[in-house]
């Protein structure tokens, strides 16, 4: 008995045990009626709009019947076949099949897990499950939401893309220009926020108070604010001439200096003590000491804070709007904004907000790769920037 | 107040204050060159206050710290320029994780003693032949044992050509098996006819290489004297505890 203990530890230790064990057939067809009716559910519903849009459709007497009529409403016929394949009898089925799928792996699923013997059995029967009640909430929020009379309104007015059909141009465009002015304040914040940061850390209260009341200021008033006042006070007060964009640059560097003052300032803090110790003890200054020891240090851990809040203010220059936007010169929100004030339909905003999408998913992506990479150590022992 | 060129470093009745905390009560000590001063006692004596105070890395509240013949506790002194002549190796390596480890040693050689690139290197070099590191010379921090890491941190003092070197309980963070190979380092510069102040914890090293030891407590000398006579005749009773204890 006891010989055939040790042989088992033996063996195992001599490959690393997978703690997860086998899987069976049983708790992966939980796992797959999950997987598909969820496929169903979202996958089958786009694929029947796609097939409607590229079959072509026509005009249906529902549609006619709602004021949908070609050559008189924009976008007839893409809101039509929107609605069509909606209330088509291929997604009926498709979304009685995803609930009646979704719906068996979730009974299979949570009733039968607890008997399940391993890891790998019981993480699948539960991922089936919880796809399971995903993909019954989607199907039900489908049949919900094309029961309504109010489905005609809200397709023609939220989603008829017949609207944005030839402006992809300028939303490529506005977007470079939400990335200028963001990248340009960040820029500005970033120099701003660094000397602010480095007085703050200062012994002395007189060079700490000034860099504080600042910091306090600009993080105690609402952006658009400081862009009312400061522009009023830049074109009005100084008679300066710099223009819209310029100015609204300028306020959000003044801005962002505050919000990285903070970063930085956490940044360098978060450096251990004895850093600035072993660097003063060979001689060096307090600013050779920063510069040389510290602030390498620091510049990588403040790296997706600043990456984070460069998302944040691509997002504040839609705030830009309250100046009045120049035509020719919109960004994203000003674009949207512009198309939706000429016909009153908020598809233009669908298109502003893919657009914001496009540029922050990126970045977001890139903020949390370097997190990763910043708590897993790697960055502080290869010292790689 | 002109001491004899002998004397290296000179503490006259230091005191520090942390708030309401009196952790130094009235240090004296004189330390002459090439003689190593080794400090025990137990932990919350104000062993590593006392060092620190040495290079004023902690400013002592009172009292007076004469190094080369002057008083660096003057706020006129230029600390900066004292401190390149004063070599201080921590409990916690403190090597700057972001340079390799010749850097570490070249950075203070160029910007502090403005030595040009090519002789940082060669000293920086000389100095890890010392410590038997000569091939680890491009290794960053991380990639190093922390008996590797300290003796990288001993050579980065001593590149600076120093006259005292201060050691803050240096191998209380390595592993057992890691403290000789620093020890020997720093026994050989004991050899060499460096002038020392040791922090320290291994009672056999304070033994055998210190020229005198105090054994403070409370933020007081307690007991001063030759390494070997203090172990032999512990007059108080206070350290006839501590030794039994560790040793």
């Amino acid at each position: 008995m006891s010989a055939a203990v040790t042989g088992t530890v033996e063996e195992a230790l001599e490959t690393a045990p997978d703690v997860r064990g086998p899987t069976a057939p049983w708790p992966v067809s939980i796992f797959v009626a999950g997987c598909t009716a969820i496929a169903l559910a979202i996958g089958g519903t786009l694929a029947l709009q796609i097939a409607w849009a590229v079959g072509g459709g026509s005009i249906t007497p529902e549609c006619q019947a709602a004021g949908l009529k070609l050559n008189e409403a924009i976008g007839a016929r893409g809101v039509c076949n929107i609605v069509t394949a909606l209330g088509s009898q291929a997604e009926t089925t498709v979304l009685a099949l995803a609930i009646a799928l979704g719906g068996a792996a979730v009974v299979a699923g949570w009733g039968t897990y607890k008997r399940l013997d391993t890891r790998r059995k019981r993480e699948h029967a539960i991922a089936g499950a919880v796809l399971g009640v995903q993909a019954v909430l989607v199907a039900l929020f489908v049949l919900w939401f094309r029961s309504g009379n109010l489905l005609f309104p809200f397709v023609r007015n939220v989603l008829n893309f017949t609207y944005l059909k030839g402006t992809f141009h300028l939303f490529l465009e506005a977007a470079g220009r939400t990335l200028y002015m963001a990248f340009l304040g960040e820029a500005g914040g970033i120099a701003i926020g660094l000397i602010l940061a480095l007085f703050t850390l200062s012994r002395r209260r007189v060079v700490r108070a000034p860099a504080r009341a600042y910091i306090n200021f600009f993080r105690g008033t609402p952006l658009i604010w400081q862009l009312s006042f400061f522009y009023a006070v830049f074109t009005f007060g100084f008679n300066l001439n710099i223009g819209t964009v310029f100015t609204a640059i300028l306020v959000f560097a003044l801005n962002m200096g505050a919000y990285s003052a903070e970063v930085f300032r956490a940044g360098l803090q978060s450096i251990e003590r004895g850093q600035i110790e072993a660097a003063r003890s060979l001689g060096m200054s307090y600013a050779q000491a920063m510069r040389y020891a510290i602030v390498p240090q620091a510049v990588r851990r403040v790296i997706p804070p600043l990456l984070n809040e460069f998302v944040i203010l691509i997002k504040d220059t839609s705030l830009i709007f309250v100046l009045g936007v120049i035509l020719g010169q919109e960004e994203l929100f000003g674009i949207g904004q512009e198309g939706y004030s000429d016909t009153f339909n908020a598809t233009y905003f669908v298109g502003t907000a893919l657009g914001y999408l496009a540029v922050t998913l990126p970045l977001i992506g890139i903020v949390n790769a370097a997190e990763r990479k910043l708590r897993s150590g790697l960055v502080g022992i290869a010292g790689a920037a | 107040m002109e001491a004899d060129d002998k004397v290296v470093v000179r503490l006259e009745g230091i005191h520090k204050w942390f708030g309401e905390h009196h952790v130094l009560k009235g240090i004296d000590l004189e330390l002459d060159a090439g003689e190593v001063q080794v400090v025990v006692g137990p932990s919350g004596s104000g062993k590593s206050t006392l060092l620190r105070c040495v290079n004023m890395l902690e400013i002592p509240s009172k009292g007076h710290v004469w190094f080369e013949g002057h008083d660096i506790t003057d706020c006129r002194t230029d600390l900066n320029r004292v401190r390149t002549r004063m070599g201080i190796v921590f409990q916690a390596f403190n090597l700057f994780p972001h340079m390799t480890a010749i850097r570490n040693i070249t950075v203070a050689l160029q910007k502090v003693l403005k030595v040009d690139a090519t002789e940082a290197k060669e000293r920086a070099m000389e100095q890890l032949t010392r410590v038997g590191l000569a091939g680890k010379a491009d290794a960053y921090p991380g990639a190093l044992s922390g008996g590797q890491q300290q003796r990288v941190a001993i050579a980065r003092a001593l590149a600076m050509r120093p006259t005292l070197m201060l050691f803050d309980e240096v191998t209380s963070a390595l592993d057992p098996e890691l403290v000789g190979e620093v020890l020997d380092v720093m026994r050989q510069l004991a050899e060499e006819g460096m002038t020392m102040m040791v922090v320290t914890h291994e009672m056999g090293f304070a033994r055998e290489v210190g020229t005198w030891l105090i054994f403070t407590d409370g933020g007081m000398v307690v007991e001063r004297g030759n390494p070997t006579e203090v172990f032999a005749n512990p007059r108080t009773e206070r350290l006839q505890q501590f030794l039994a204890k560790v040793l």
